[in-house]
């Protein structure tokens, strides 16, 4: 290997290099940790309603009468073929997200209904079992669970055991119900689901309005009847619920978070680019006298050049590249820790996260670059060798 | 091989124009070694800085090979310097992170050298001393290992620059006899303040406030 290979300077002067290195990782870490946090929320959320992209949910406006009507006119006019039509009612509660409480959907519906809308949330696996129609119970997936720290009912746990197989009470302003709704089924699928039966709802939930949920055979055909739905409703006395206004609302709820988070990480790359280059022009200075030498015993300054652009290259490169490792490690550290045992959503491979990385690399070379550029074009040989400048 | 043509170096100290060289004309043949003797401040290690175009005359020409060296570009003169000229400086400049060996190679930039290497190596009295680094030598190994890398690729012109400066006067003298005896047929020109340094010197050009004296 020659003398003057990049990697021979690099590995020789690790003490000098690592610490670059260094920085760089932490830089790399730290954008990709915020990108994928930050991104953590929206992707949250959208878990949390996947459930609705099985299915077009219909409501009336100002008469509770027209719920029938309206699933009779989706059945017939529909652009794809329909599955399955349902009547449901519907109660409120909360599930926990990151940015704290957040309303979910308790679905009333009959016995035959509640076995078809599992098997299509591939919920057809259950600890427990089904609601009793007319009874206080309820069954809810395995991630609701954990997000709530719920489990089966017992009754002949404890206090605390029996409280936490509660799904609906009287004292829970935000999961309210006029009695206690025991949690008697966990059905083993990542979709969100609390159910309890229509009879029960019927019984004792207000308002009294019955809704439509109208399933198409596949997903693909299931998001064109959401849109056909949203169009051939607009103005009239009905309500869609449809997963894409749930992503759209998140994009537009995010929309604001998203311009100020691109502010700090434009900030932060431009603090870091900065600092980098500062450290950068400290770490060439402390080279004069070895270029000083070279250009005095005949390496052109392109030569020299040329071997700073690759040592810059390789050592930002390996910032980048272990920043990354670093930065996965952390997520994955960050899931297992905080996020999973609260079914929050966390991509530790978020692409988006990891392409907000790669200015750094590029803008912290080009700046190390002009640095060392700007350095040679005044730079005297002689007056190292004379030993004016050492 | 080398002649200067009314050279002369000019800089300017606070608006004044001070000759550094003033219009030096010299020849270094082939095969000799050329001394430059003269003080401090005379401008001798500006004449062995203009001699191997490591600067570039205010007036005048050098000629080397026949070339005029201020038409040559720059990048071309770097590669001319490193092709045909050695250099031993003052100080014994060396890479701290490469090991006397490596530092040597420096010179010549050939993977195909390292045999070369380590016979000048070993003809300098360093070949157990390869694998050190600068600072596992002492001063005058580390300026025997200066002088095997300006000897290395046997360049038509040595230039030493004061290269027993920082040496006591033994490993001086040592150094003198080193670079005089393994030139390989090559011209060296030696600059020093030290007359004894220069008893095997062919042809000595004695400076005086950037002029020549006595040649």
């Amino acid at each position: 290997m020659s003398p003057l290979s990049p990697t021979v300077y690099l590995f020789r002067n690790a003490g000098k290099t690592v610490p670059l290195i260094g920085v760089i990782m932490l830089a790399v870490l730290l954008v990709a940790s915020i990108v994928s946090l930050i991104n953590s929320i929206p992707y949250s959320i959208r878990t949390i309603y996947q459930y609705s992209q099985e299915m077009t949910g219909v409501g009336p406006r100002g008469d509770t009468t027209l719920t029938p009507k309206l699933i009779a006119e989706i059945k017939e006019q529909s652009p794809v073929p329909i599955e399955r039509t349902m009547i449901c009612r519907a109660s409120s509660a909360v599930v926990q997200s990151i940015v704290g409480k957040w309303p979910f959907v308790v679905l009333g519906l009959s016995q035959d209904d509640m076995k078809y809308y599992l098997s299509r949330m591939n919920g057809s696996r259950i600890i427990g079992r089904l609601p009793t129609p007319g009874a206080a119970e309820a069954i809810i997936s395995a991630p609701v669970a954990k997000n709530l720290d719920r489990v089966l009912y017992d009754p002949h746990a404890s206090k605390a055991e029996r409280e936490k197989g509660i799904l609906l009470a009287p004292g829970n302003t935000d999961s309210w119900s006029v009695k206690e709704v025991k949690i008697v089924g966990i059905a083993q699928t990542d979709k969100w689901l609390m159910l309890d039966t229509i009879e029960y709802q019927r019984e004792n939930h207000f308002p009294p309005v019955d809704l439509g949920l109208v399933f198409a055979k596949n997903l693909q055909d299931q998001d064109k009847l959401d849109h056909w739905a949203d169009i051939h409703f607009k103005g009239r006395q009905a309500q869609i619920f449809a997963y894409f206004k749930v992503e759209k609302d998140t994009r537009t709820m995010f929309k604001t978070l998203y311009m100020i988070l691109n502010v700090v990480i434009g900030t932060l790359v431009l603090v870091i680019t900065f600092m980098m280059g500062m450290l950068m022009n400290i770490y060439q200075s402390q080279r004069l006298v070895e270029f000083g030498l070279l250009q005095a015993i005949g390496y052109t300054r392109n030569q020299l050049l040329r071997r700073v652009v690759f040592e810059s290259l390789i050592f930002v490169l390996a910032g980048w590249f272990v920043g990354v490792g670093a930065a996965y490690g952390l997520l994955n550290l960050a899931k297992a820790v905080i996020m999973t045992p609260r079914a929050f959503q966390l991509d530790c491979l978020d692409p988006v996260a990891y392409s907000y990385t790669v200015p750094l690399p590029f803008a912290i070379l080009i700046v190390a670059l002009a640095t060392v550029v700007i350095r040679f074009r005044k730079f005297d040989p002689v007056s190292i060798v004379e030993r004016r400048l050492v | 091989m080398i002649s200067a043509e009314s050279v002369s170096l000019i800089y300017r100290d606070h608006g004044r124009e001070v000759f550094a060289c003033k219009e030096i004309s010299l020849e270094v043949r082939e095969n000799e070694f050329l001394g430059i003797l003269g003080p401090s401040g005379s401008g001798k290690s500006s004449l062995l800085y203009l001699l191997s175009g490591l600067k570039l005359p205010s007036n005048g020409q050098i000629y080397f090979d026949g070339k005029d060296l201020s038409q040559i570009p720059e990048e071309d003169r770097s590669r001319l310097r490193l092709k045909e000229f050695g250099f031993v400086f003052q100080q014994s400049y060396l890479l701290g992170y490469l090991t006397a060996l490596e530092n040597i190679l420096l010179g010549v930039p050939d993977s195909e050298r390292n045999l070369e290497a380590v016979e000048l190596l070993d003809r300098l009295g360093l070949k157990e001393k390869a694998s050190r680094l600068p600072h596992e030598l002492s001063g005058g190994e580390r300026q025997r290992v200066c002088v095997a890398r300006a000897l290395l690729g046997k360049p038509k012109v040595v230039f030493a620059d004061e290269p027993t400066a920082a040496l006591d006067h033994k490993n001086g003298e040592a150094v003198v006899k080193l670079l005089n005896q393994h030139r390989a047929g090559g011209a060296l020109v030696m600059v020093t303040h030290d007359p004894s340094m220069l008893e095997e010197a062919d042809r000595i050009i004695r400076l005086a406030d950037g002029e020549v004296v006595s040649a």
